[in-house]
């Protein structure tokens, strides 16, 4: 690990990284608009500009040379010494600044960045109060660039983040820079809008109010919101998400770092597949039928509802891969404690054609649950008698099966008809799910499911590695989560906390008790 | 005619561009012996000459090959012919009335760097010069000057002629090289150099027509008569433009180390002011190495001194790589000289300056895309008549920022903007300043007022747009 010094305070850093990536991590707020560690280094913003130590010409002593460096395109290198906080930096800086500004248009209160953009906080703590610019600005247009992004051209910086991205990332190629100096633009070829599947990625790289989400546009703003760490359950790669919500709902999904998995990006699924968590119609109490009638029921009566249908033979469990390992341990957990030969069986795996791969190794996964893994290690560890959901629909039609209780919890229709008239043929139908359907209609006993956002736990990703996610909102009112319904069930005391339940789960499967912590990135483009 | 003409000795001569015409004059001859020599040799020969690229920025084109790895498989020669430095013309004139010397040139260095693919980058406006030099390579390969096994020495090259699009940019070597692969032509980041990794990731060596076209002279006559032309640092012969009212505008060749008042005044160059007009300002090395004070001015009493804080006659600077330097000028450039005459305003030819810039800079680089824009603006109000005094110390400043330190951007644009721009505003700040006085006094605000309410409304500004002076964000050194 390469030593070097910078404002004469020595750092320890990783081999072969930029100096700015190094300050960054180190702590250091450098501003930098065009450097981004997931794209090729361009050095173009001349932002993050710095003094280093270099032998003189002629007497061969060190001392700061008279130019300044790009921190982005100069590696590390053991001992070498630099500095970002002196004049000569920082009236670049100032400069720089006030350059970035002099055709802006200032429209922060209507810009959806404001509050997270990299402009207002830079000039804030880099820039000055006031411009010394008096002409006209120069005035870019709007441009509607893609079915699901926007493009504010007059409050571009052509850091060139998005460009680089579609080229390297994407692959695809779809933006470029026209015109020249000044009156450069980001733009899309005629007839060739932004829409690969990972387009949303520039909207997140974008340093400034450029590049807009249509789906979050003028949505809120974003000091209203809340943000925690989860795991995007679109599909099955255990992509690193943020969620972006607050009390009138969930707004808005953002990539998190984890280098082992998404890097910087996510895919535009993954971005947007989240809108059925606020859907109006979803299932907020449990139902009952009694005697061909149905009532609503209370959360109290279930228990014992479910320990007498699912007491005898011919019992059976389908433990949803959208359930997060801790879910899927406590409910096998309770299907073996109320019925020892209780069937259990891995829920239906959604699959959408092949996975996809992207030129730098990104890739979009065929299978589009979270977490079949995880509950396919925990079904092998229960052992006992198993199979797949499909033979379960058949012993269900055939008699041989009682009792089923269905964990759905998919963000859209999911069952085949056939399966439904299969599954509606039972004594005792137990249907958990987030919306009403061909099941739901059938069932003898309807509990509303939460979605991944209300809850918390651990998935396993397709190739086994286990995170964690945290809840971005409490239940909707009426629900009660599956973690502490679970746990209800299986009679252990107190609230649900994952890590407590991981902890026990823990002592009989060990792979799944510990988590991946993906490396903590400084935050390169908010 | 007292200096000999070497590079233009064909210029006037009819059918000048045609094989025959060259060859009848020794062309190919120099080839011919260079290919006899060794890589290393003819290496060593030419650094020995200390040839100093004529393209601008003076760089000795051996050295510049030497930079090449040992170890290559492919390695590319780019020639630069985009030339669109104003106010200059002479690659043009050397490809139109000779364009052999420079085929010549290129089959020399070729050799030397062991090339086996040459690209003349073109400047697209050139149109009737694509044709010649078409038509020449042409010539050449059908004599056997290109293609395989040429002359018989086993050394096999290929030559094409690339047309540009028309940017100033791409004659900056790298912005040169992304074009010729088709891409946009933004300037790369260096290292990789590209005698490293240049056109399509493979060593590449880019040398300017002329500095080619020197080349099978100095072969032919040998380095004693090429080193005793020009002064100590800057050996040989040069192609000057002088354009501009002057009596006789034009290309003319003469060795290294004329002053500016004899390309103006000498009766071999320009041949004087016409109706005997004053000169005002000259730029004496293409428009990005800076503006000198004519001699309007009075005469420097102590002689041979330069005096940068007075305003005197700065004619007498020597056109070489150094002498330029004293004058506060980036470097000879392209030797391309023109005169701003004394009933020109010098708001006018402020704002045709700045207007090149901003019309050519590439955009990539903050300071130079948005400060050559901005000065370009700050210029068109001044020449309107609603300027300010401190407008002058912001386009310093400015200037400053942007290319007071070469390196600070990716490319020389910015340090090329910088230098005219800054040293006609520190020049001639008397001659603004009396344009100012002139002024109506509320000029400057009303003007400001009615382009940009906002300067005047917002309340972040501060009503700044009306203050005589705005501050400054550079901290004064010592």
């Amino acid at each position: 690990m390469p030593k070097i010094i910078i404002d004469g305070k020595e750092i320890e850093c990783r081999d072969g990284i930029p100096v700015l990536q190094a300050a960054l991590e180190a702590g250091w707020d450098v501003p930098h608009y065009c450097y981004h560690p997931g794209l090729s280094v361009v050095a173009s913003c001349r932002l993050c500009l710095m003094e280093q130590k270099m032998p003189h010409p002629q007497t061969k002593e060190m001392g700061w040379a008279p130019k300044l460096f790009p921190s982005c395109q100069t590696p590390v290198k053991d001992g070498m010494e630099v500095r970002f906080h002196s004049e000569s930096v920082e009236n670049n800086q100032k400069h720089v600044m006030e350059y970035y500004l002099l055709n802006h248009p200032l429209d922060c209160p209507v810009c959806d960045k404001a509050g997270e953009c990299s402009l207002q906080d830079y000039s804030e703590k880099f820039g000055n109060a006031t411009s010394r610019m008096v002409e006209d600005k120069h005035k870019n247009p709007k441009k509607d660039i893609g079915p699901k992004t926007l493009l504010y051209q007059d409050r571009c910086v052509l850091c060139t983040r998005c460009v680089r991205f579609a080229d390297e990332i994407a692959g695809t190629g779809e933006l470029a820079v026209v015109e020249r100096g000044s009156r450069g633009e980001i733009d899309v070829f005629p007839g060739e809008p932004l829409a690969n599947d990972l387009q949303g990625n520039v909207v997140d790289l974008c340093p400034v109010g450029c590049l807009l989400d249509k789906q979050f546009l003028f949505r809120q703003r974003v000091w209203n919101l809340q943000t925690v760490p989860s795991v995007s359950p679109a599909d099955s790669s255990g992509a690193c998400i943020w969620i972006d919500a607050n009390d009138a709902g969930v707004h808005r999904v953002r990539p998190r770092f984890n280098e082992r998995v998404n890097e910087w990006w996510i895919s535009d699924e993954q971005r947007h597949g989240f809108e059925y968590v606020n859907r109006e119609d979803r299932l907020t109490r449990p139902r009952i039928r009694e005697n061909g009638q149905v009532r609503g029921a209370s959360w109290e009566e279930i228990p014992a509802h479910l320990r007498a249908a699912f007491a005898g033979d011919g019992s059976a469990f389908v433990i949803s891969p959208m359930l997060s390992n801790e879910e899927a341990w406590l409910l096998a957990t309770f299907a073996r404690q109320v019925a020892p030969n209780a069937v259990l069986a891995c829920g239906h795996v959604p699959v959408e054609g092949q996975d996809r791969s992207f030129p730098k190794g990104f890739t979009i996964r065929a299978e589009k649950a979270p977490n079949r893994g995880g509950v396919e290690r925990i079904l092998a560890h229960f052992g006992g008698p198993q199979m797949s959901f499909d033979e379960l629909c058949g012993q269900a039609a055939d008699g041989t099966l009682k009792a089923v209780y269905v964990y759905g919890g998919y963000p859209a229709a999911w069952i085949t008809p056939a399966q439904a008239e299969q599954l509606s043929r039972l004594d005792c139908l137990v249907v958990h799910d987030l919306f009403d359907g061909p099941l739901t209609e059938r069932a003898d006993l309807v509990l509303p499911a939460a979605p991944w956002t209300e809850r918390e736990g651990s998935f396993t990703n397709c190739d086994g590695l286990v995170q964690a996610f945290e809840r971005a909102r409490p239940p909707r009112s009426g629900i009660k989560a599956e973690g502490q319904f679970f746990q209800e069930l299986c009679g252990l005391p107190g609230l649900f906390r994952s890590a407590k339940i991981r902890t026990m789960l823990g002592e009989s499967i060990a792979d799944l008790a510990e988590t991946f912590q993906p490396r903590k990135e400084p935050e390169h483009a908010h | 005619m007292p200096y000999e003409q070497i590079l233009m000795r064909n210029v006037g001569v009819k059918n000048s561009q045609s094989l025959k015409v060259y060859q009848q004059a020794g062309g190919y001859a120099s080839a011919e012996k260079a290919l006899k020599m060794s890589v290393e040799d003819l290496v060593e020969f030419v650094k020995g000459g200390n040839v100093r690229g004529r393209g601008g920025a003076g760089f000795p084109a051996g050295i510049k090959w030497g930079f090449l790895p040992k170890e290559r498989e492919t390695t590319y020669l780019c020639v630069n012919a985009d030339e669109s430095e104003p106010p200059t013309f002479c690659n043009r004139v050397l490809m139109e009335h000779d364009p052999h010397m420079m085929l010549e040139g290129i089959l020399i260095a070729g050799y030397a760097t062991r090339t086996n693919v040459a690209y003349i980058y073109m400047r697209g406006e050139f149109t009737e010069q694509f044709h010649i030099v078409q038509k020449a390579v042409e010539q050449a390969y059908e004599a056997g000057y290109f293609g395989t096994n040429i002359l018989g020495s086993g050394y096999d090259l290929e030559c094409y002629v690339h047309r540009g699009a028309g940017a100033y940019v791409c004659g900056e070597e790298t912005g040169l090289i992304e074009s010729l692969e088709g891409k946009r032509g933004w300037p790369r980041i260096k290292p990789p150099f590209p005698a490293i990794a240049g056109a399509f990731g493979k060593p590449t060596v880019v040398n300017n027509v002329e500095t080619l076209a020197v080349l099978p002279h100095i072969i032919e006559r040998g380095l004693d008569w090429w080193n005793g032309l020009g002064t100590a640092n800057s050996k040989g012969t040069k192609m000057y433009c002088i354009s501009g009212p002057v009596n006789r505008p034009g290309c003319y060749e003469a060795p290294l180390g004329i002053s500016t008042r004899e390309l103006i005044y000498g009766e071999d160059f320009g041949q004087g002011m016409r109706d005997g007009m004053k000169v005002k300002a000259c730029s004496p090395g293409g428009l990005s190495m800076g503006f000198l004070r004519g001699d309007l001015f009075p005469e420097n009493p102590s002689k041979g001194e330069v005096d940068l804080t007075s305003d005197y006659d700065e004619l007498d600077c020597i056109l070489d790589f150094d002498d330029v330097r004293r004058y506060d000028l980036l470097g000879l450039g392209t030797a391309a000289a023109v005169v701003v005459a004394e009933d020109t305003d010098i708001r006018r030819v402020l704002t045709n300056v700045c207007r090149f810039y901003a019309l050519e800079s590439c955009g990539q680089c903050t300071q130079c895309r948005e400060g050559t824009a901005w000065m370009y603006k700050i210029a068109q109000r001044i020449e309107a008549g609603a300027g300010r005094s401190f407008d002058l110390d912001l386009i310093e400043e400015v200037t400053k920022n942007m290319g007071m330190m070469p390196g600070m951007s990716i490319c020389g644009l910015p340090d090329g903007a910088a230098w005219p721009i800054r040293t006609l505003v520190q020049k001639f700040r008397a001659e603004f300043e009396q344009h100012l006085a002139a002024q109506a006094p509320n000029a400057a605000a009303e003007r400001i007022i009615a382009t940009n309410p906002a300067a005047y409304d917002l309340p972040v500004l501060q009503g700044r747009a009306l203050q005589p002076s705005g501050g400054t964000y550079l901290v004064p050194k010592d």
